[in-house]
């Protein structure tokens, strides 16, 4: 990653275009940040402050009036469930057939790794579509209204099979010699063996699913009517239609503090992601290096 | 699938050829062979029942996209109406709306965030400060992971603000005199405003991308450059930005390939239902998602799928060719 002392001997002077790059890319960078730093400033303000001169950037007049409605509220409550459910699971079932999928391709087994290789690919070039999709799931396996038909739907991406199995051509294959010349089968090598050596490939996909999953509404959105059920996108999503239909009143009175209550629900809802991100970062960007330098 | 599974049982039979006990090291590597067969197969079973249920499958659906589909008739009862279904939407009039908006969008959307990736990259590989260079690329990574549900309410506290009255951008624009804008009903806007967002959204994904590519130019190039005088600015537009040509091919053609496809998440969740904006937005996915969800549609819904999804393939693989082609070296996923 460093090209930091390229030019050993020009060091001293100061580049123009590399000042020019710093303050471009602060300047992209607070673009990025902003308007998520906006949904947090706003969700501390008191709702009187919002309704008199909007979202702003510091929060002037500090409330935790939404914060504590939102800890109340069972139907936040029940969302948070609805979402950890379908992002624990759905990682959890995901990661487990992506990841067989993938050690089955990168063998190379004569004919089997070929079959299963374009059995994954062709999703890639050809997909039936929304409706049959719907039919599918409605009429045939009758998931609606169950968390499975957001995790199974979403529970294998065929682009990150091909990530991980990538990453398993990598192995030394005398590692895996080894490891039958003592005797152990297909099955206890790719449990004892390849999978601890692999852990750095199941953070980048395992994560990579997981903000899938938290962030996937379009699924709940065709599939979940029950409001219980309702995973926070969802709930969310909501707030928003009714909002824009409750613009009619906007006069706002400060007992419901709506807009308030808005952002911090967003906040509530993008937290988990702004939580991890400092941590799981470097994963994703160890991922996505992967998928560009590897075939 | 399940021939393949069944496969199994009479697989021993062509695996040991020798007799079993000749040389016992051979034996039981004929065995183990049979054995890790099977183990292979097991491993593959979840994913391979997932395709065949949620990507197999439902190519058979397809067949609702020439029929008089009927929930209760269900797919193989409802009777065939040929080419009707297709023959409604290009009738119907939105078929050239929607065409043209999900191409234009398309092209807007690759040709901003590419530019700008590109850019980002080089700019962020010329920051020497190692702290502060992790620091902005985090930062310009992060919007990928926010929801698109969350992107619409970040958009609509920026450009209606609360209640309406106007938010962040509007009050920019007073700034400089000029008069506050009603986003939400200017349909001539929002191809520049989703632009915006996708900008927002993909260039630091993008950007990590074109970084690894960068990484891994030789120092020498540099350094040779260096002893000629090369300015950083001239080494960017010189070396950088040639040598990451096969990566940006490479990224451009696929996003190319999906052209066709309109990305529904960002799109829905900003525009939603609001058909004041739909003559410069909707796109083929949101049309689609409205007429099954509002009119319930299924036989044309499923031709408007269907003709995307042939159309998209097409695209596929000729980009998918043209890659091969172009960036040999550098293969993207």
């Amino acid at each position: 990653m460093t090209l930091t002392d390229t030019p050993p001997r020009r060091r001293r002077t100061v580049e123009p275009f590399a000042v020019a790059s710093l303050v471009v890319v602060s300047g992209f960078a607070l673009f990025c940040l902003l308007p998520i730093w906006m949904v947090i400033a706003s969700s501390f303000t008191d709702e009187s402050r919002l309704v008199r001169s909007g979202y702003s950037f510091f929060p002037t007049k500090f409330s935790l009036a939404s914060y504590r409605s939102i800890f109340t509220e069972s139907a936040i409550r029940d969302a948070y469930v609805s979402s950890l459910f379908i992002t624990v699971v759905g990682t959890a079932v995901a990661l487990t057939a992506t990841t067989g999928m993938a050690w089955v391709i990168s063998r190379r087994v004569p004919r089997i790794s070929a079959f299963f290789g374009t059995l994954t690919y062709l999703p890639m070039l050809f997909v039936g579509g929304l409706v049959p999709f719907y039919i599918l799931v409605t009429q045939y396996l009758h998931l609606e209204n169950t968390y499975w038909a957001v995790i199974l739907p979403m529970a294998v991406s065929p682009f990150l099979v091909f990530i991980e199995a990538a990453f398993f051509r990598q192995i030394p294959e005398e590692i895996l010699e080894s490891a039958r010349m003592d005797g152990a089968g297909e099955l206890r090598t790719f449990v004892r063996i390849v999978l601890p050596l692999s852990k750095p490939i199941l953070a980048v996909v395992g994560l990579f699913y997981a903000t899938a999953f938290w962030n996937e509404w379009f699924i709940p959105l065709l599939f979940i009517t029950d409001e219980h059920k309702f995973p926070l996108q969802l709930l969310l999503q909501n707030l928003i239609g009714n909002v824009n239909a409750a613009q009619a009143l906007q006069t706002g009175s400060a007992a419901a503090p709506v807009y308030q209550l808005r952002m911090a629900l967003t906040v509530v809802t993008v937290g988990p992601i702004l939580l991890a991100y400092p941590f799981a970062q470097r994963y994703f960007v160890r991922g996505l290096t992967l998928g560009a330098t590897k075939g | 699938m399940l021939r393949v599974t069944d496969r199994v049982p009479d697989t021993p039979s062509e695996a040991p050829p020798a007799s079993p006990r000749k040389t016992s090291r051979g034996a039981v590597r004929g065995r183990r062979r049979v054995h890790g067969r099977a183990a292979l197969l097991l491993l593959a079973l979840p994913a391979t029942a997932f395709f065949a249920v949620f990507s197999y499958a439902p190519l058979a659906g397809l067949a609702v996209a020439f029929k008089n589909f009927s929930i209760s008739d269900g797919v193989f009862g409802s009777p065939w109406n040929g080419l009707d279904n297709f023959r409604f939407f290009f009738d119907s009039g939105d078929a050239k709306r929607i065409l043209w908006n999900t191409l234009s969008l398309n092209v807007l959307f690759i040709a901003a965030t590419t530019v700008c990736a590109l850019g980002l990259a080089v700019m962020i590989n010329e920051i020497r400060f190692r702290y502060l260079r992790k620091f902005l690329q985090s930062s310009v990574f992060l919007p990928y992971f926010i929801s698109p549900v969350v992107v619409s309410i970040m958009l609509q506290g920026l450009l209606a603000g609360v209640g309406g009255q106007g938010g962040a951008v509007n009050k920019m624009l007073n700034i400089f005199a000029l008069p506050s804008v009603s986003w939400y009903s200017e349909p001539g806007a929002w191809p520049w405003i989703l632009t915006v967002v996708k900008v927002w959204q993909m260039s630091g994904y993008l950007s990590v991308i074109y970084l690894a590519a960068i990484t891994a130019i030789p120092v020498e190039v540099y350094e040779a450059a260096a002893i000629d005088g090369a300015s950083r600015w001239r080494m960017a537009l010189r070396i950088t930005v040639p040598l990451l040509a096969p990566t940006t091919v490479t990224l451009l053609m696929l996003s190319v390939g999906r052209i066709f496809y309109g990305d529904f998440g960002t799109i829905y969740a900003i525009i939603g239902d609001n058909g004041t904006l739909f003559s410069t937005t909707d796109v083929i996915d949101t049309y689609v998602f409205r007429s099954l969800r509002q009119n319930g549609d299924f036989g044309m819904t499923a031709a408007i799928g269907l003709f995307q999804s042939v159309v998209g393939l097409v695209f596929v693989l000729v980009t998918t060719f043209v890659a091969r082609r172009f960036g040999r070296d550098t293969r993207v996923f």
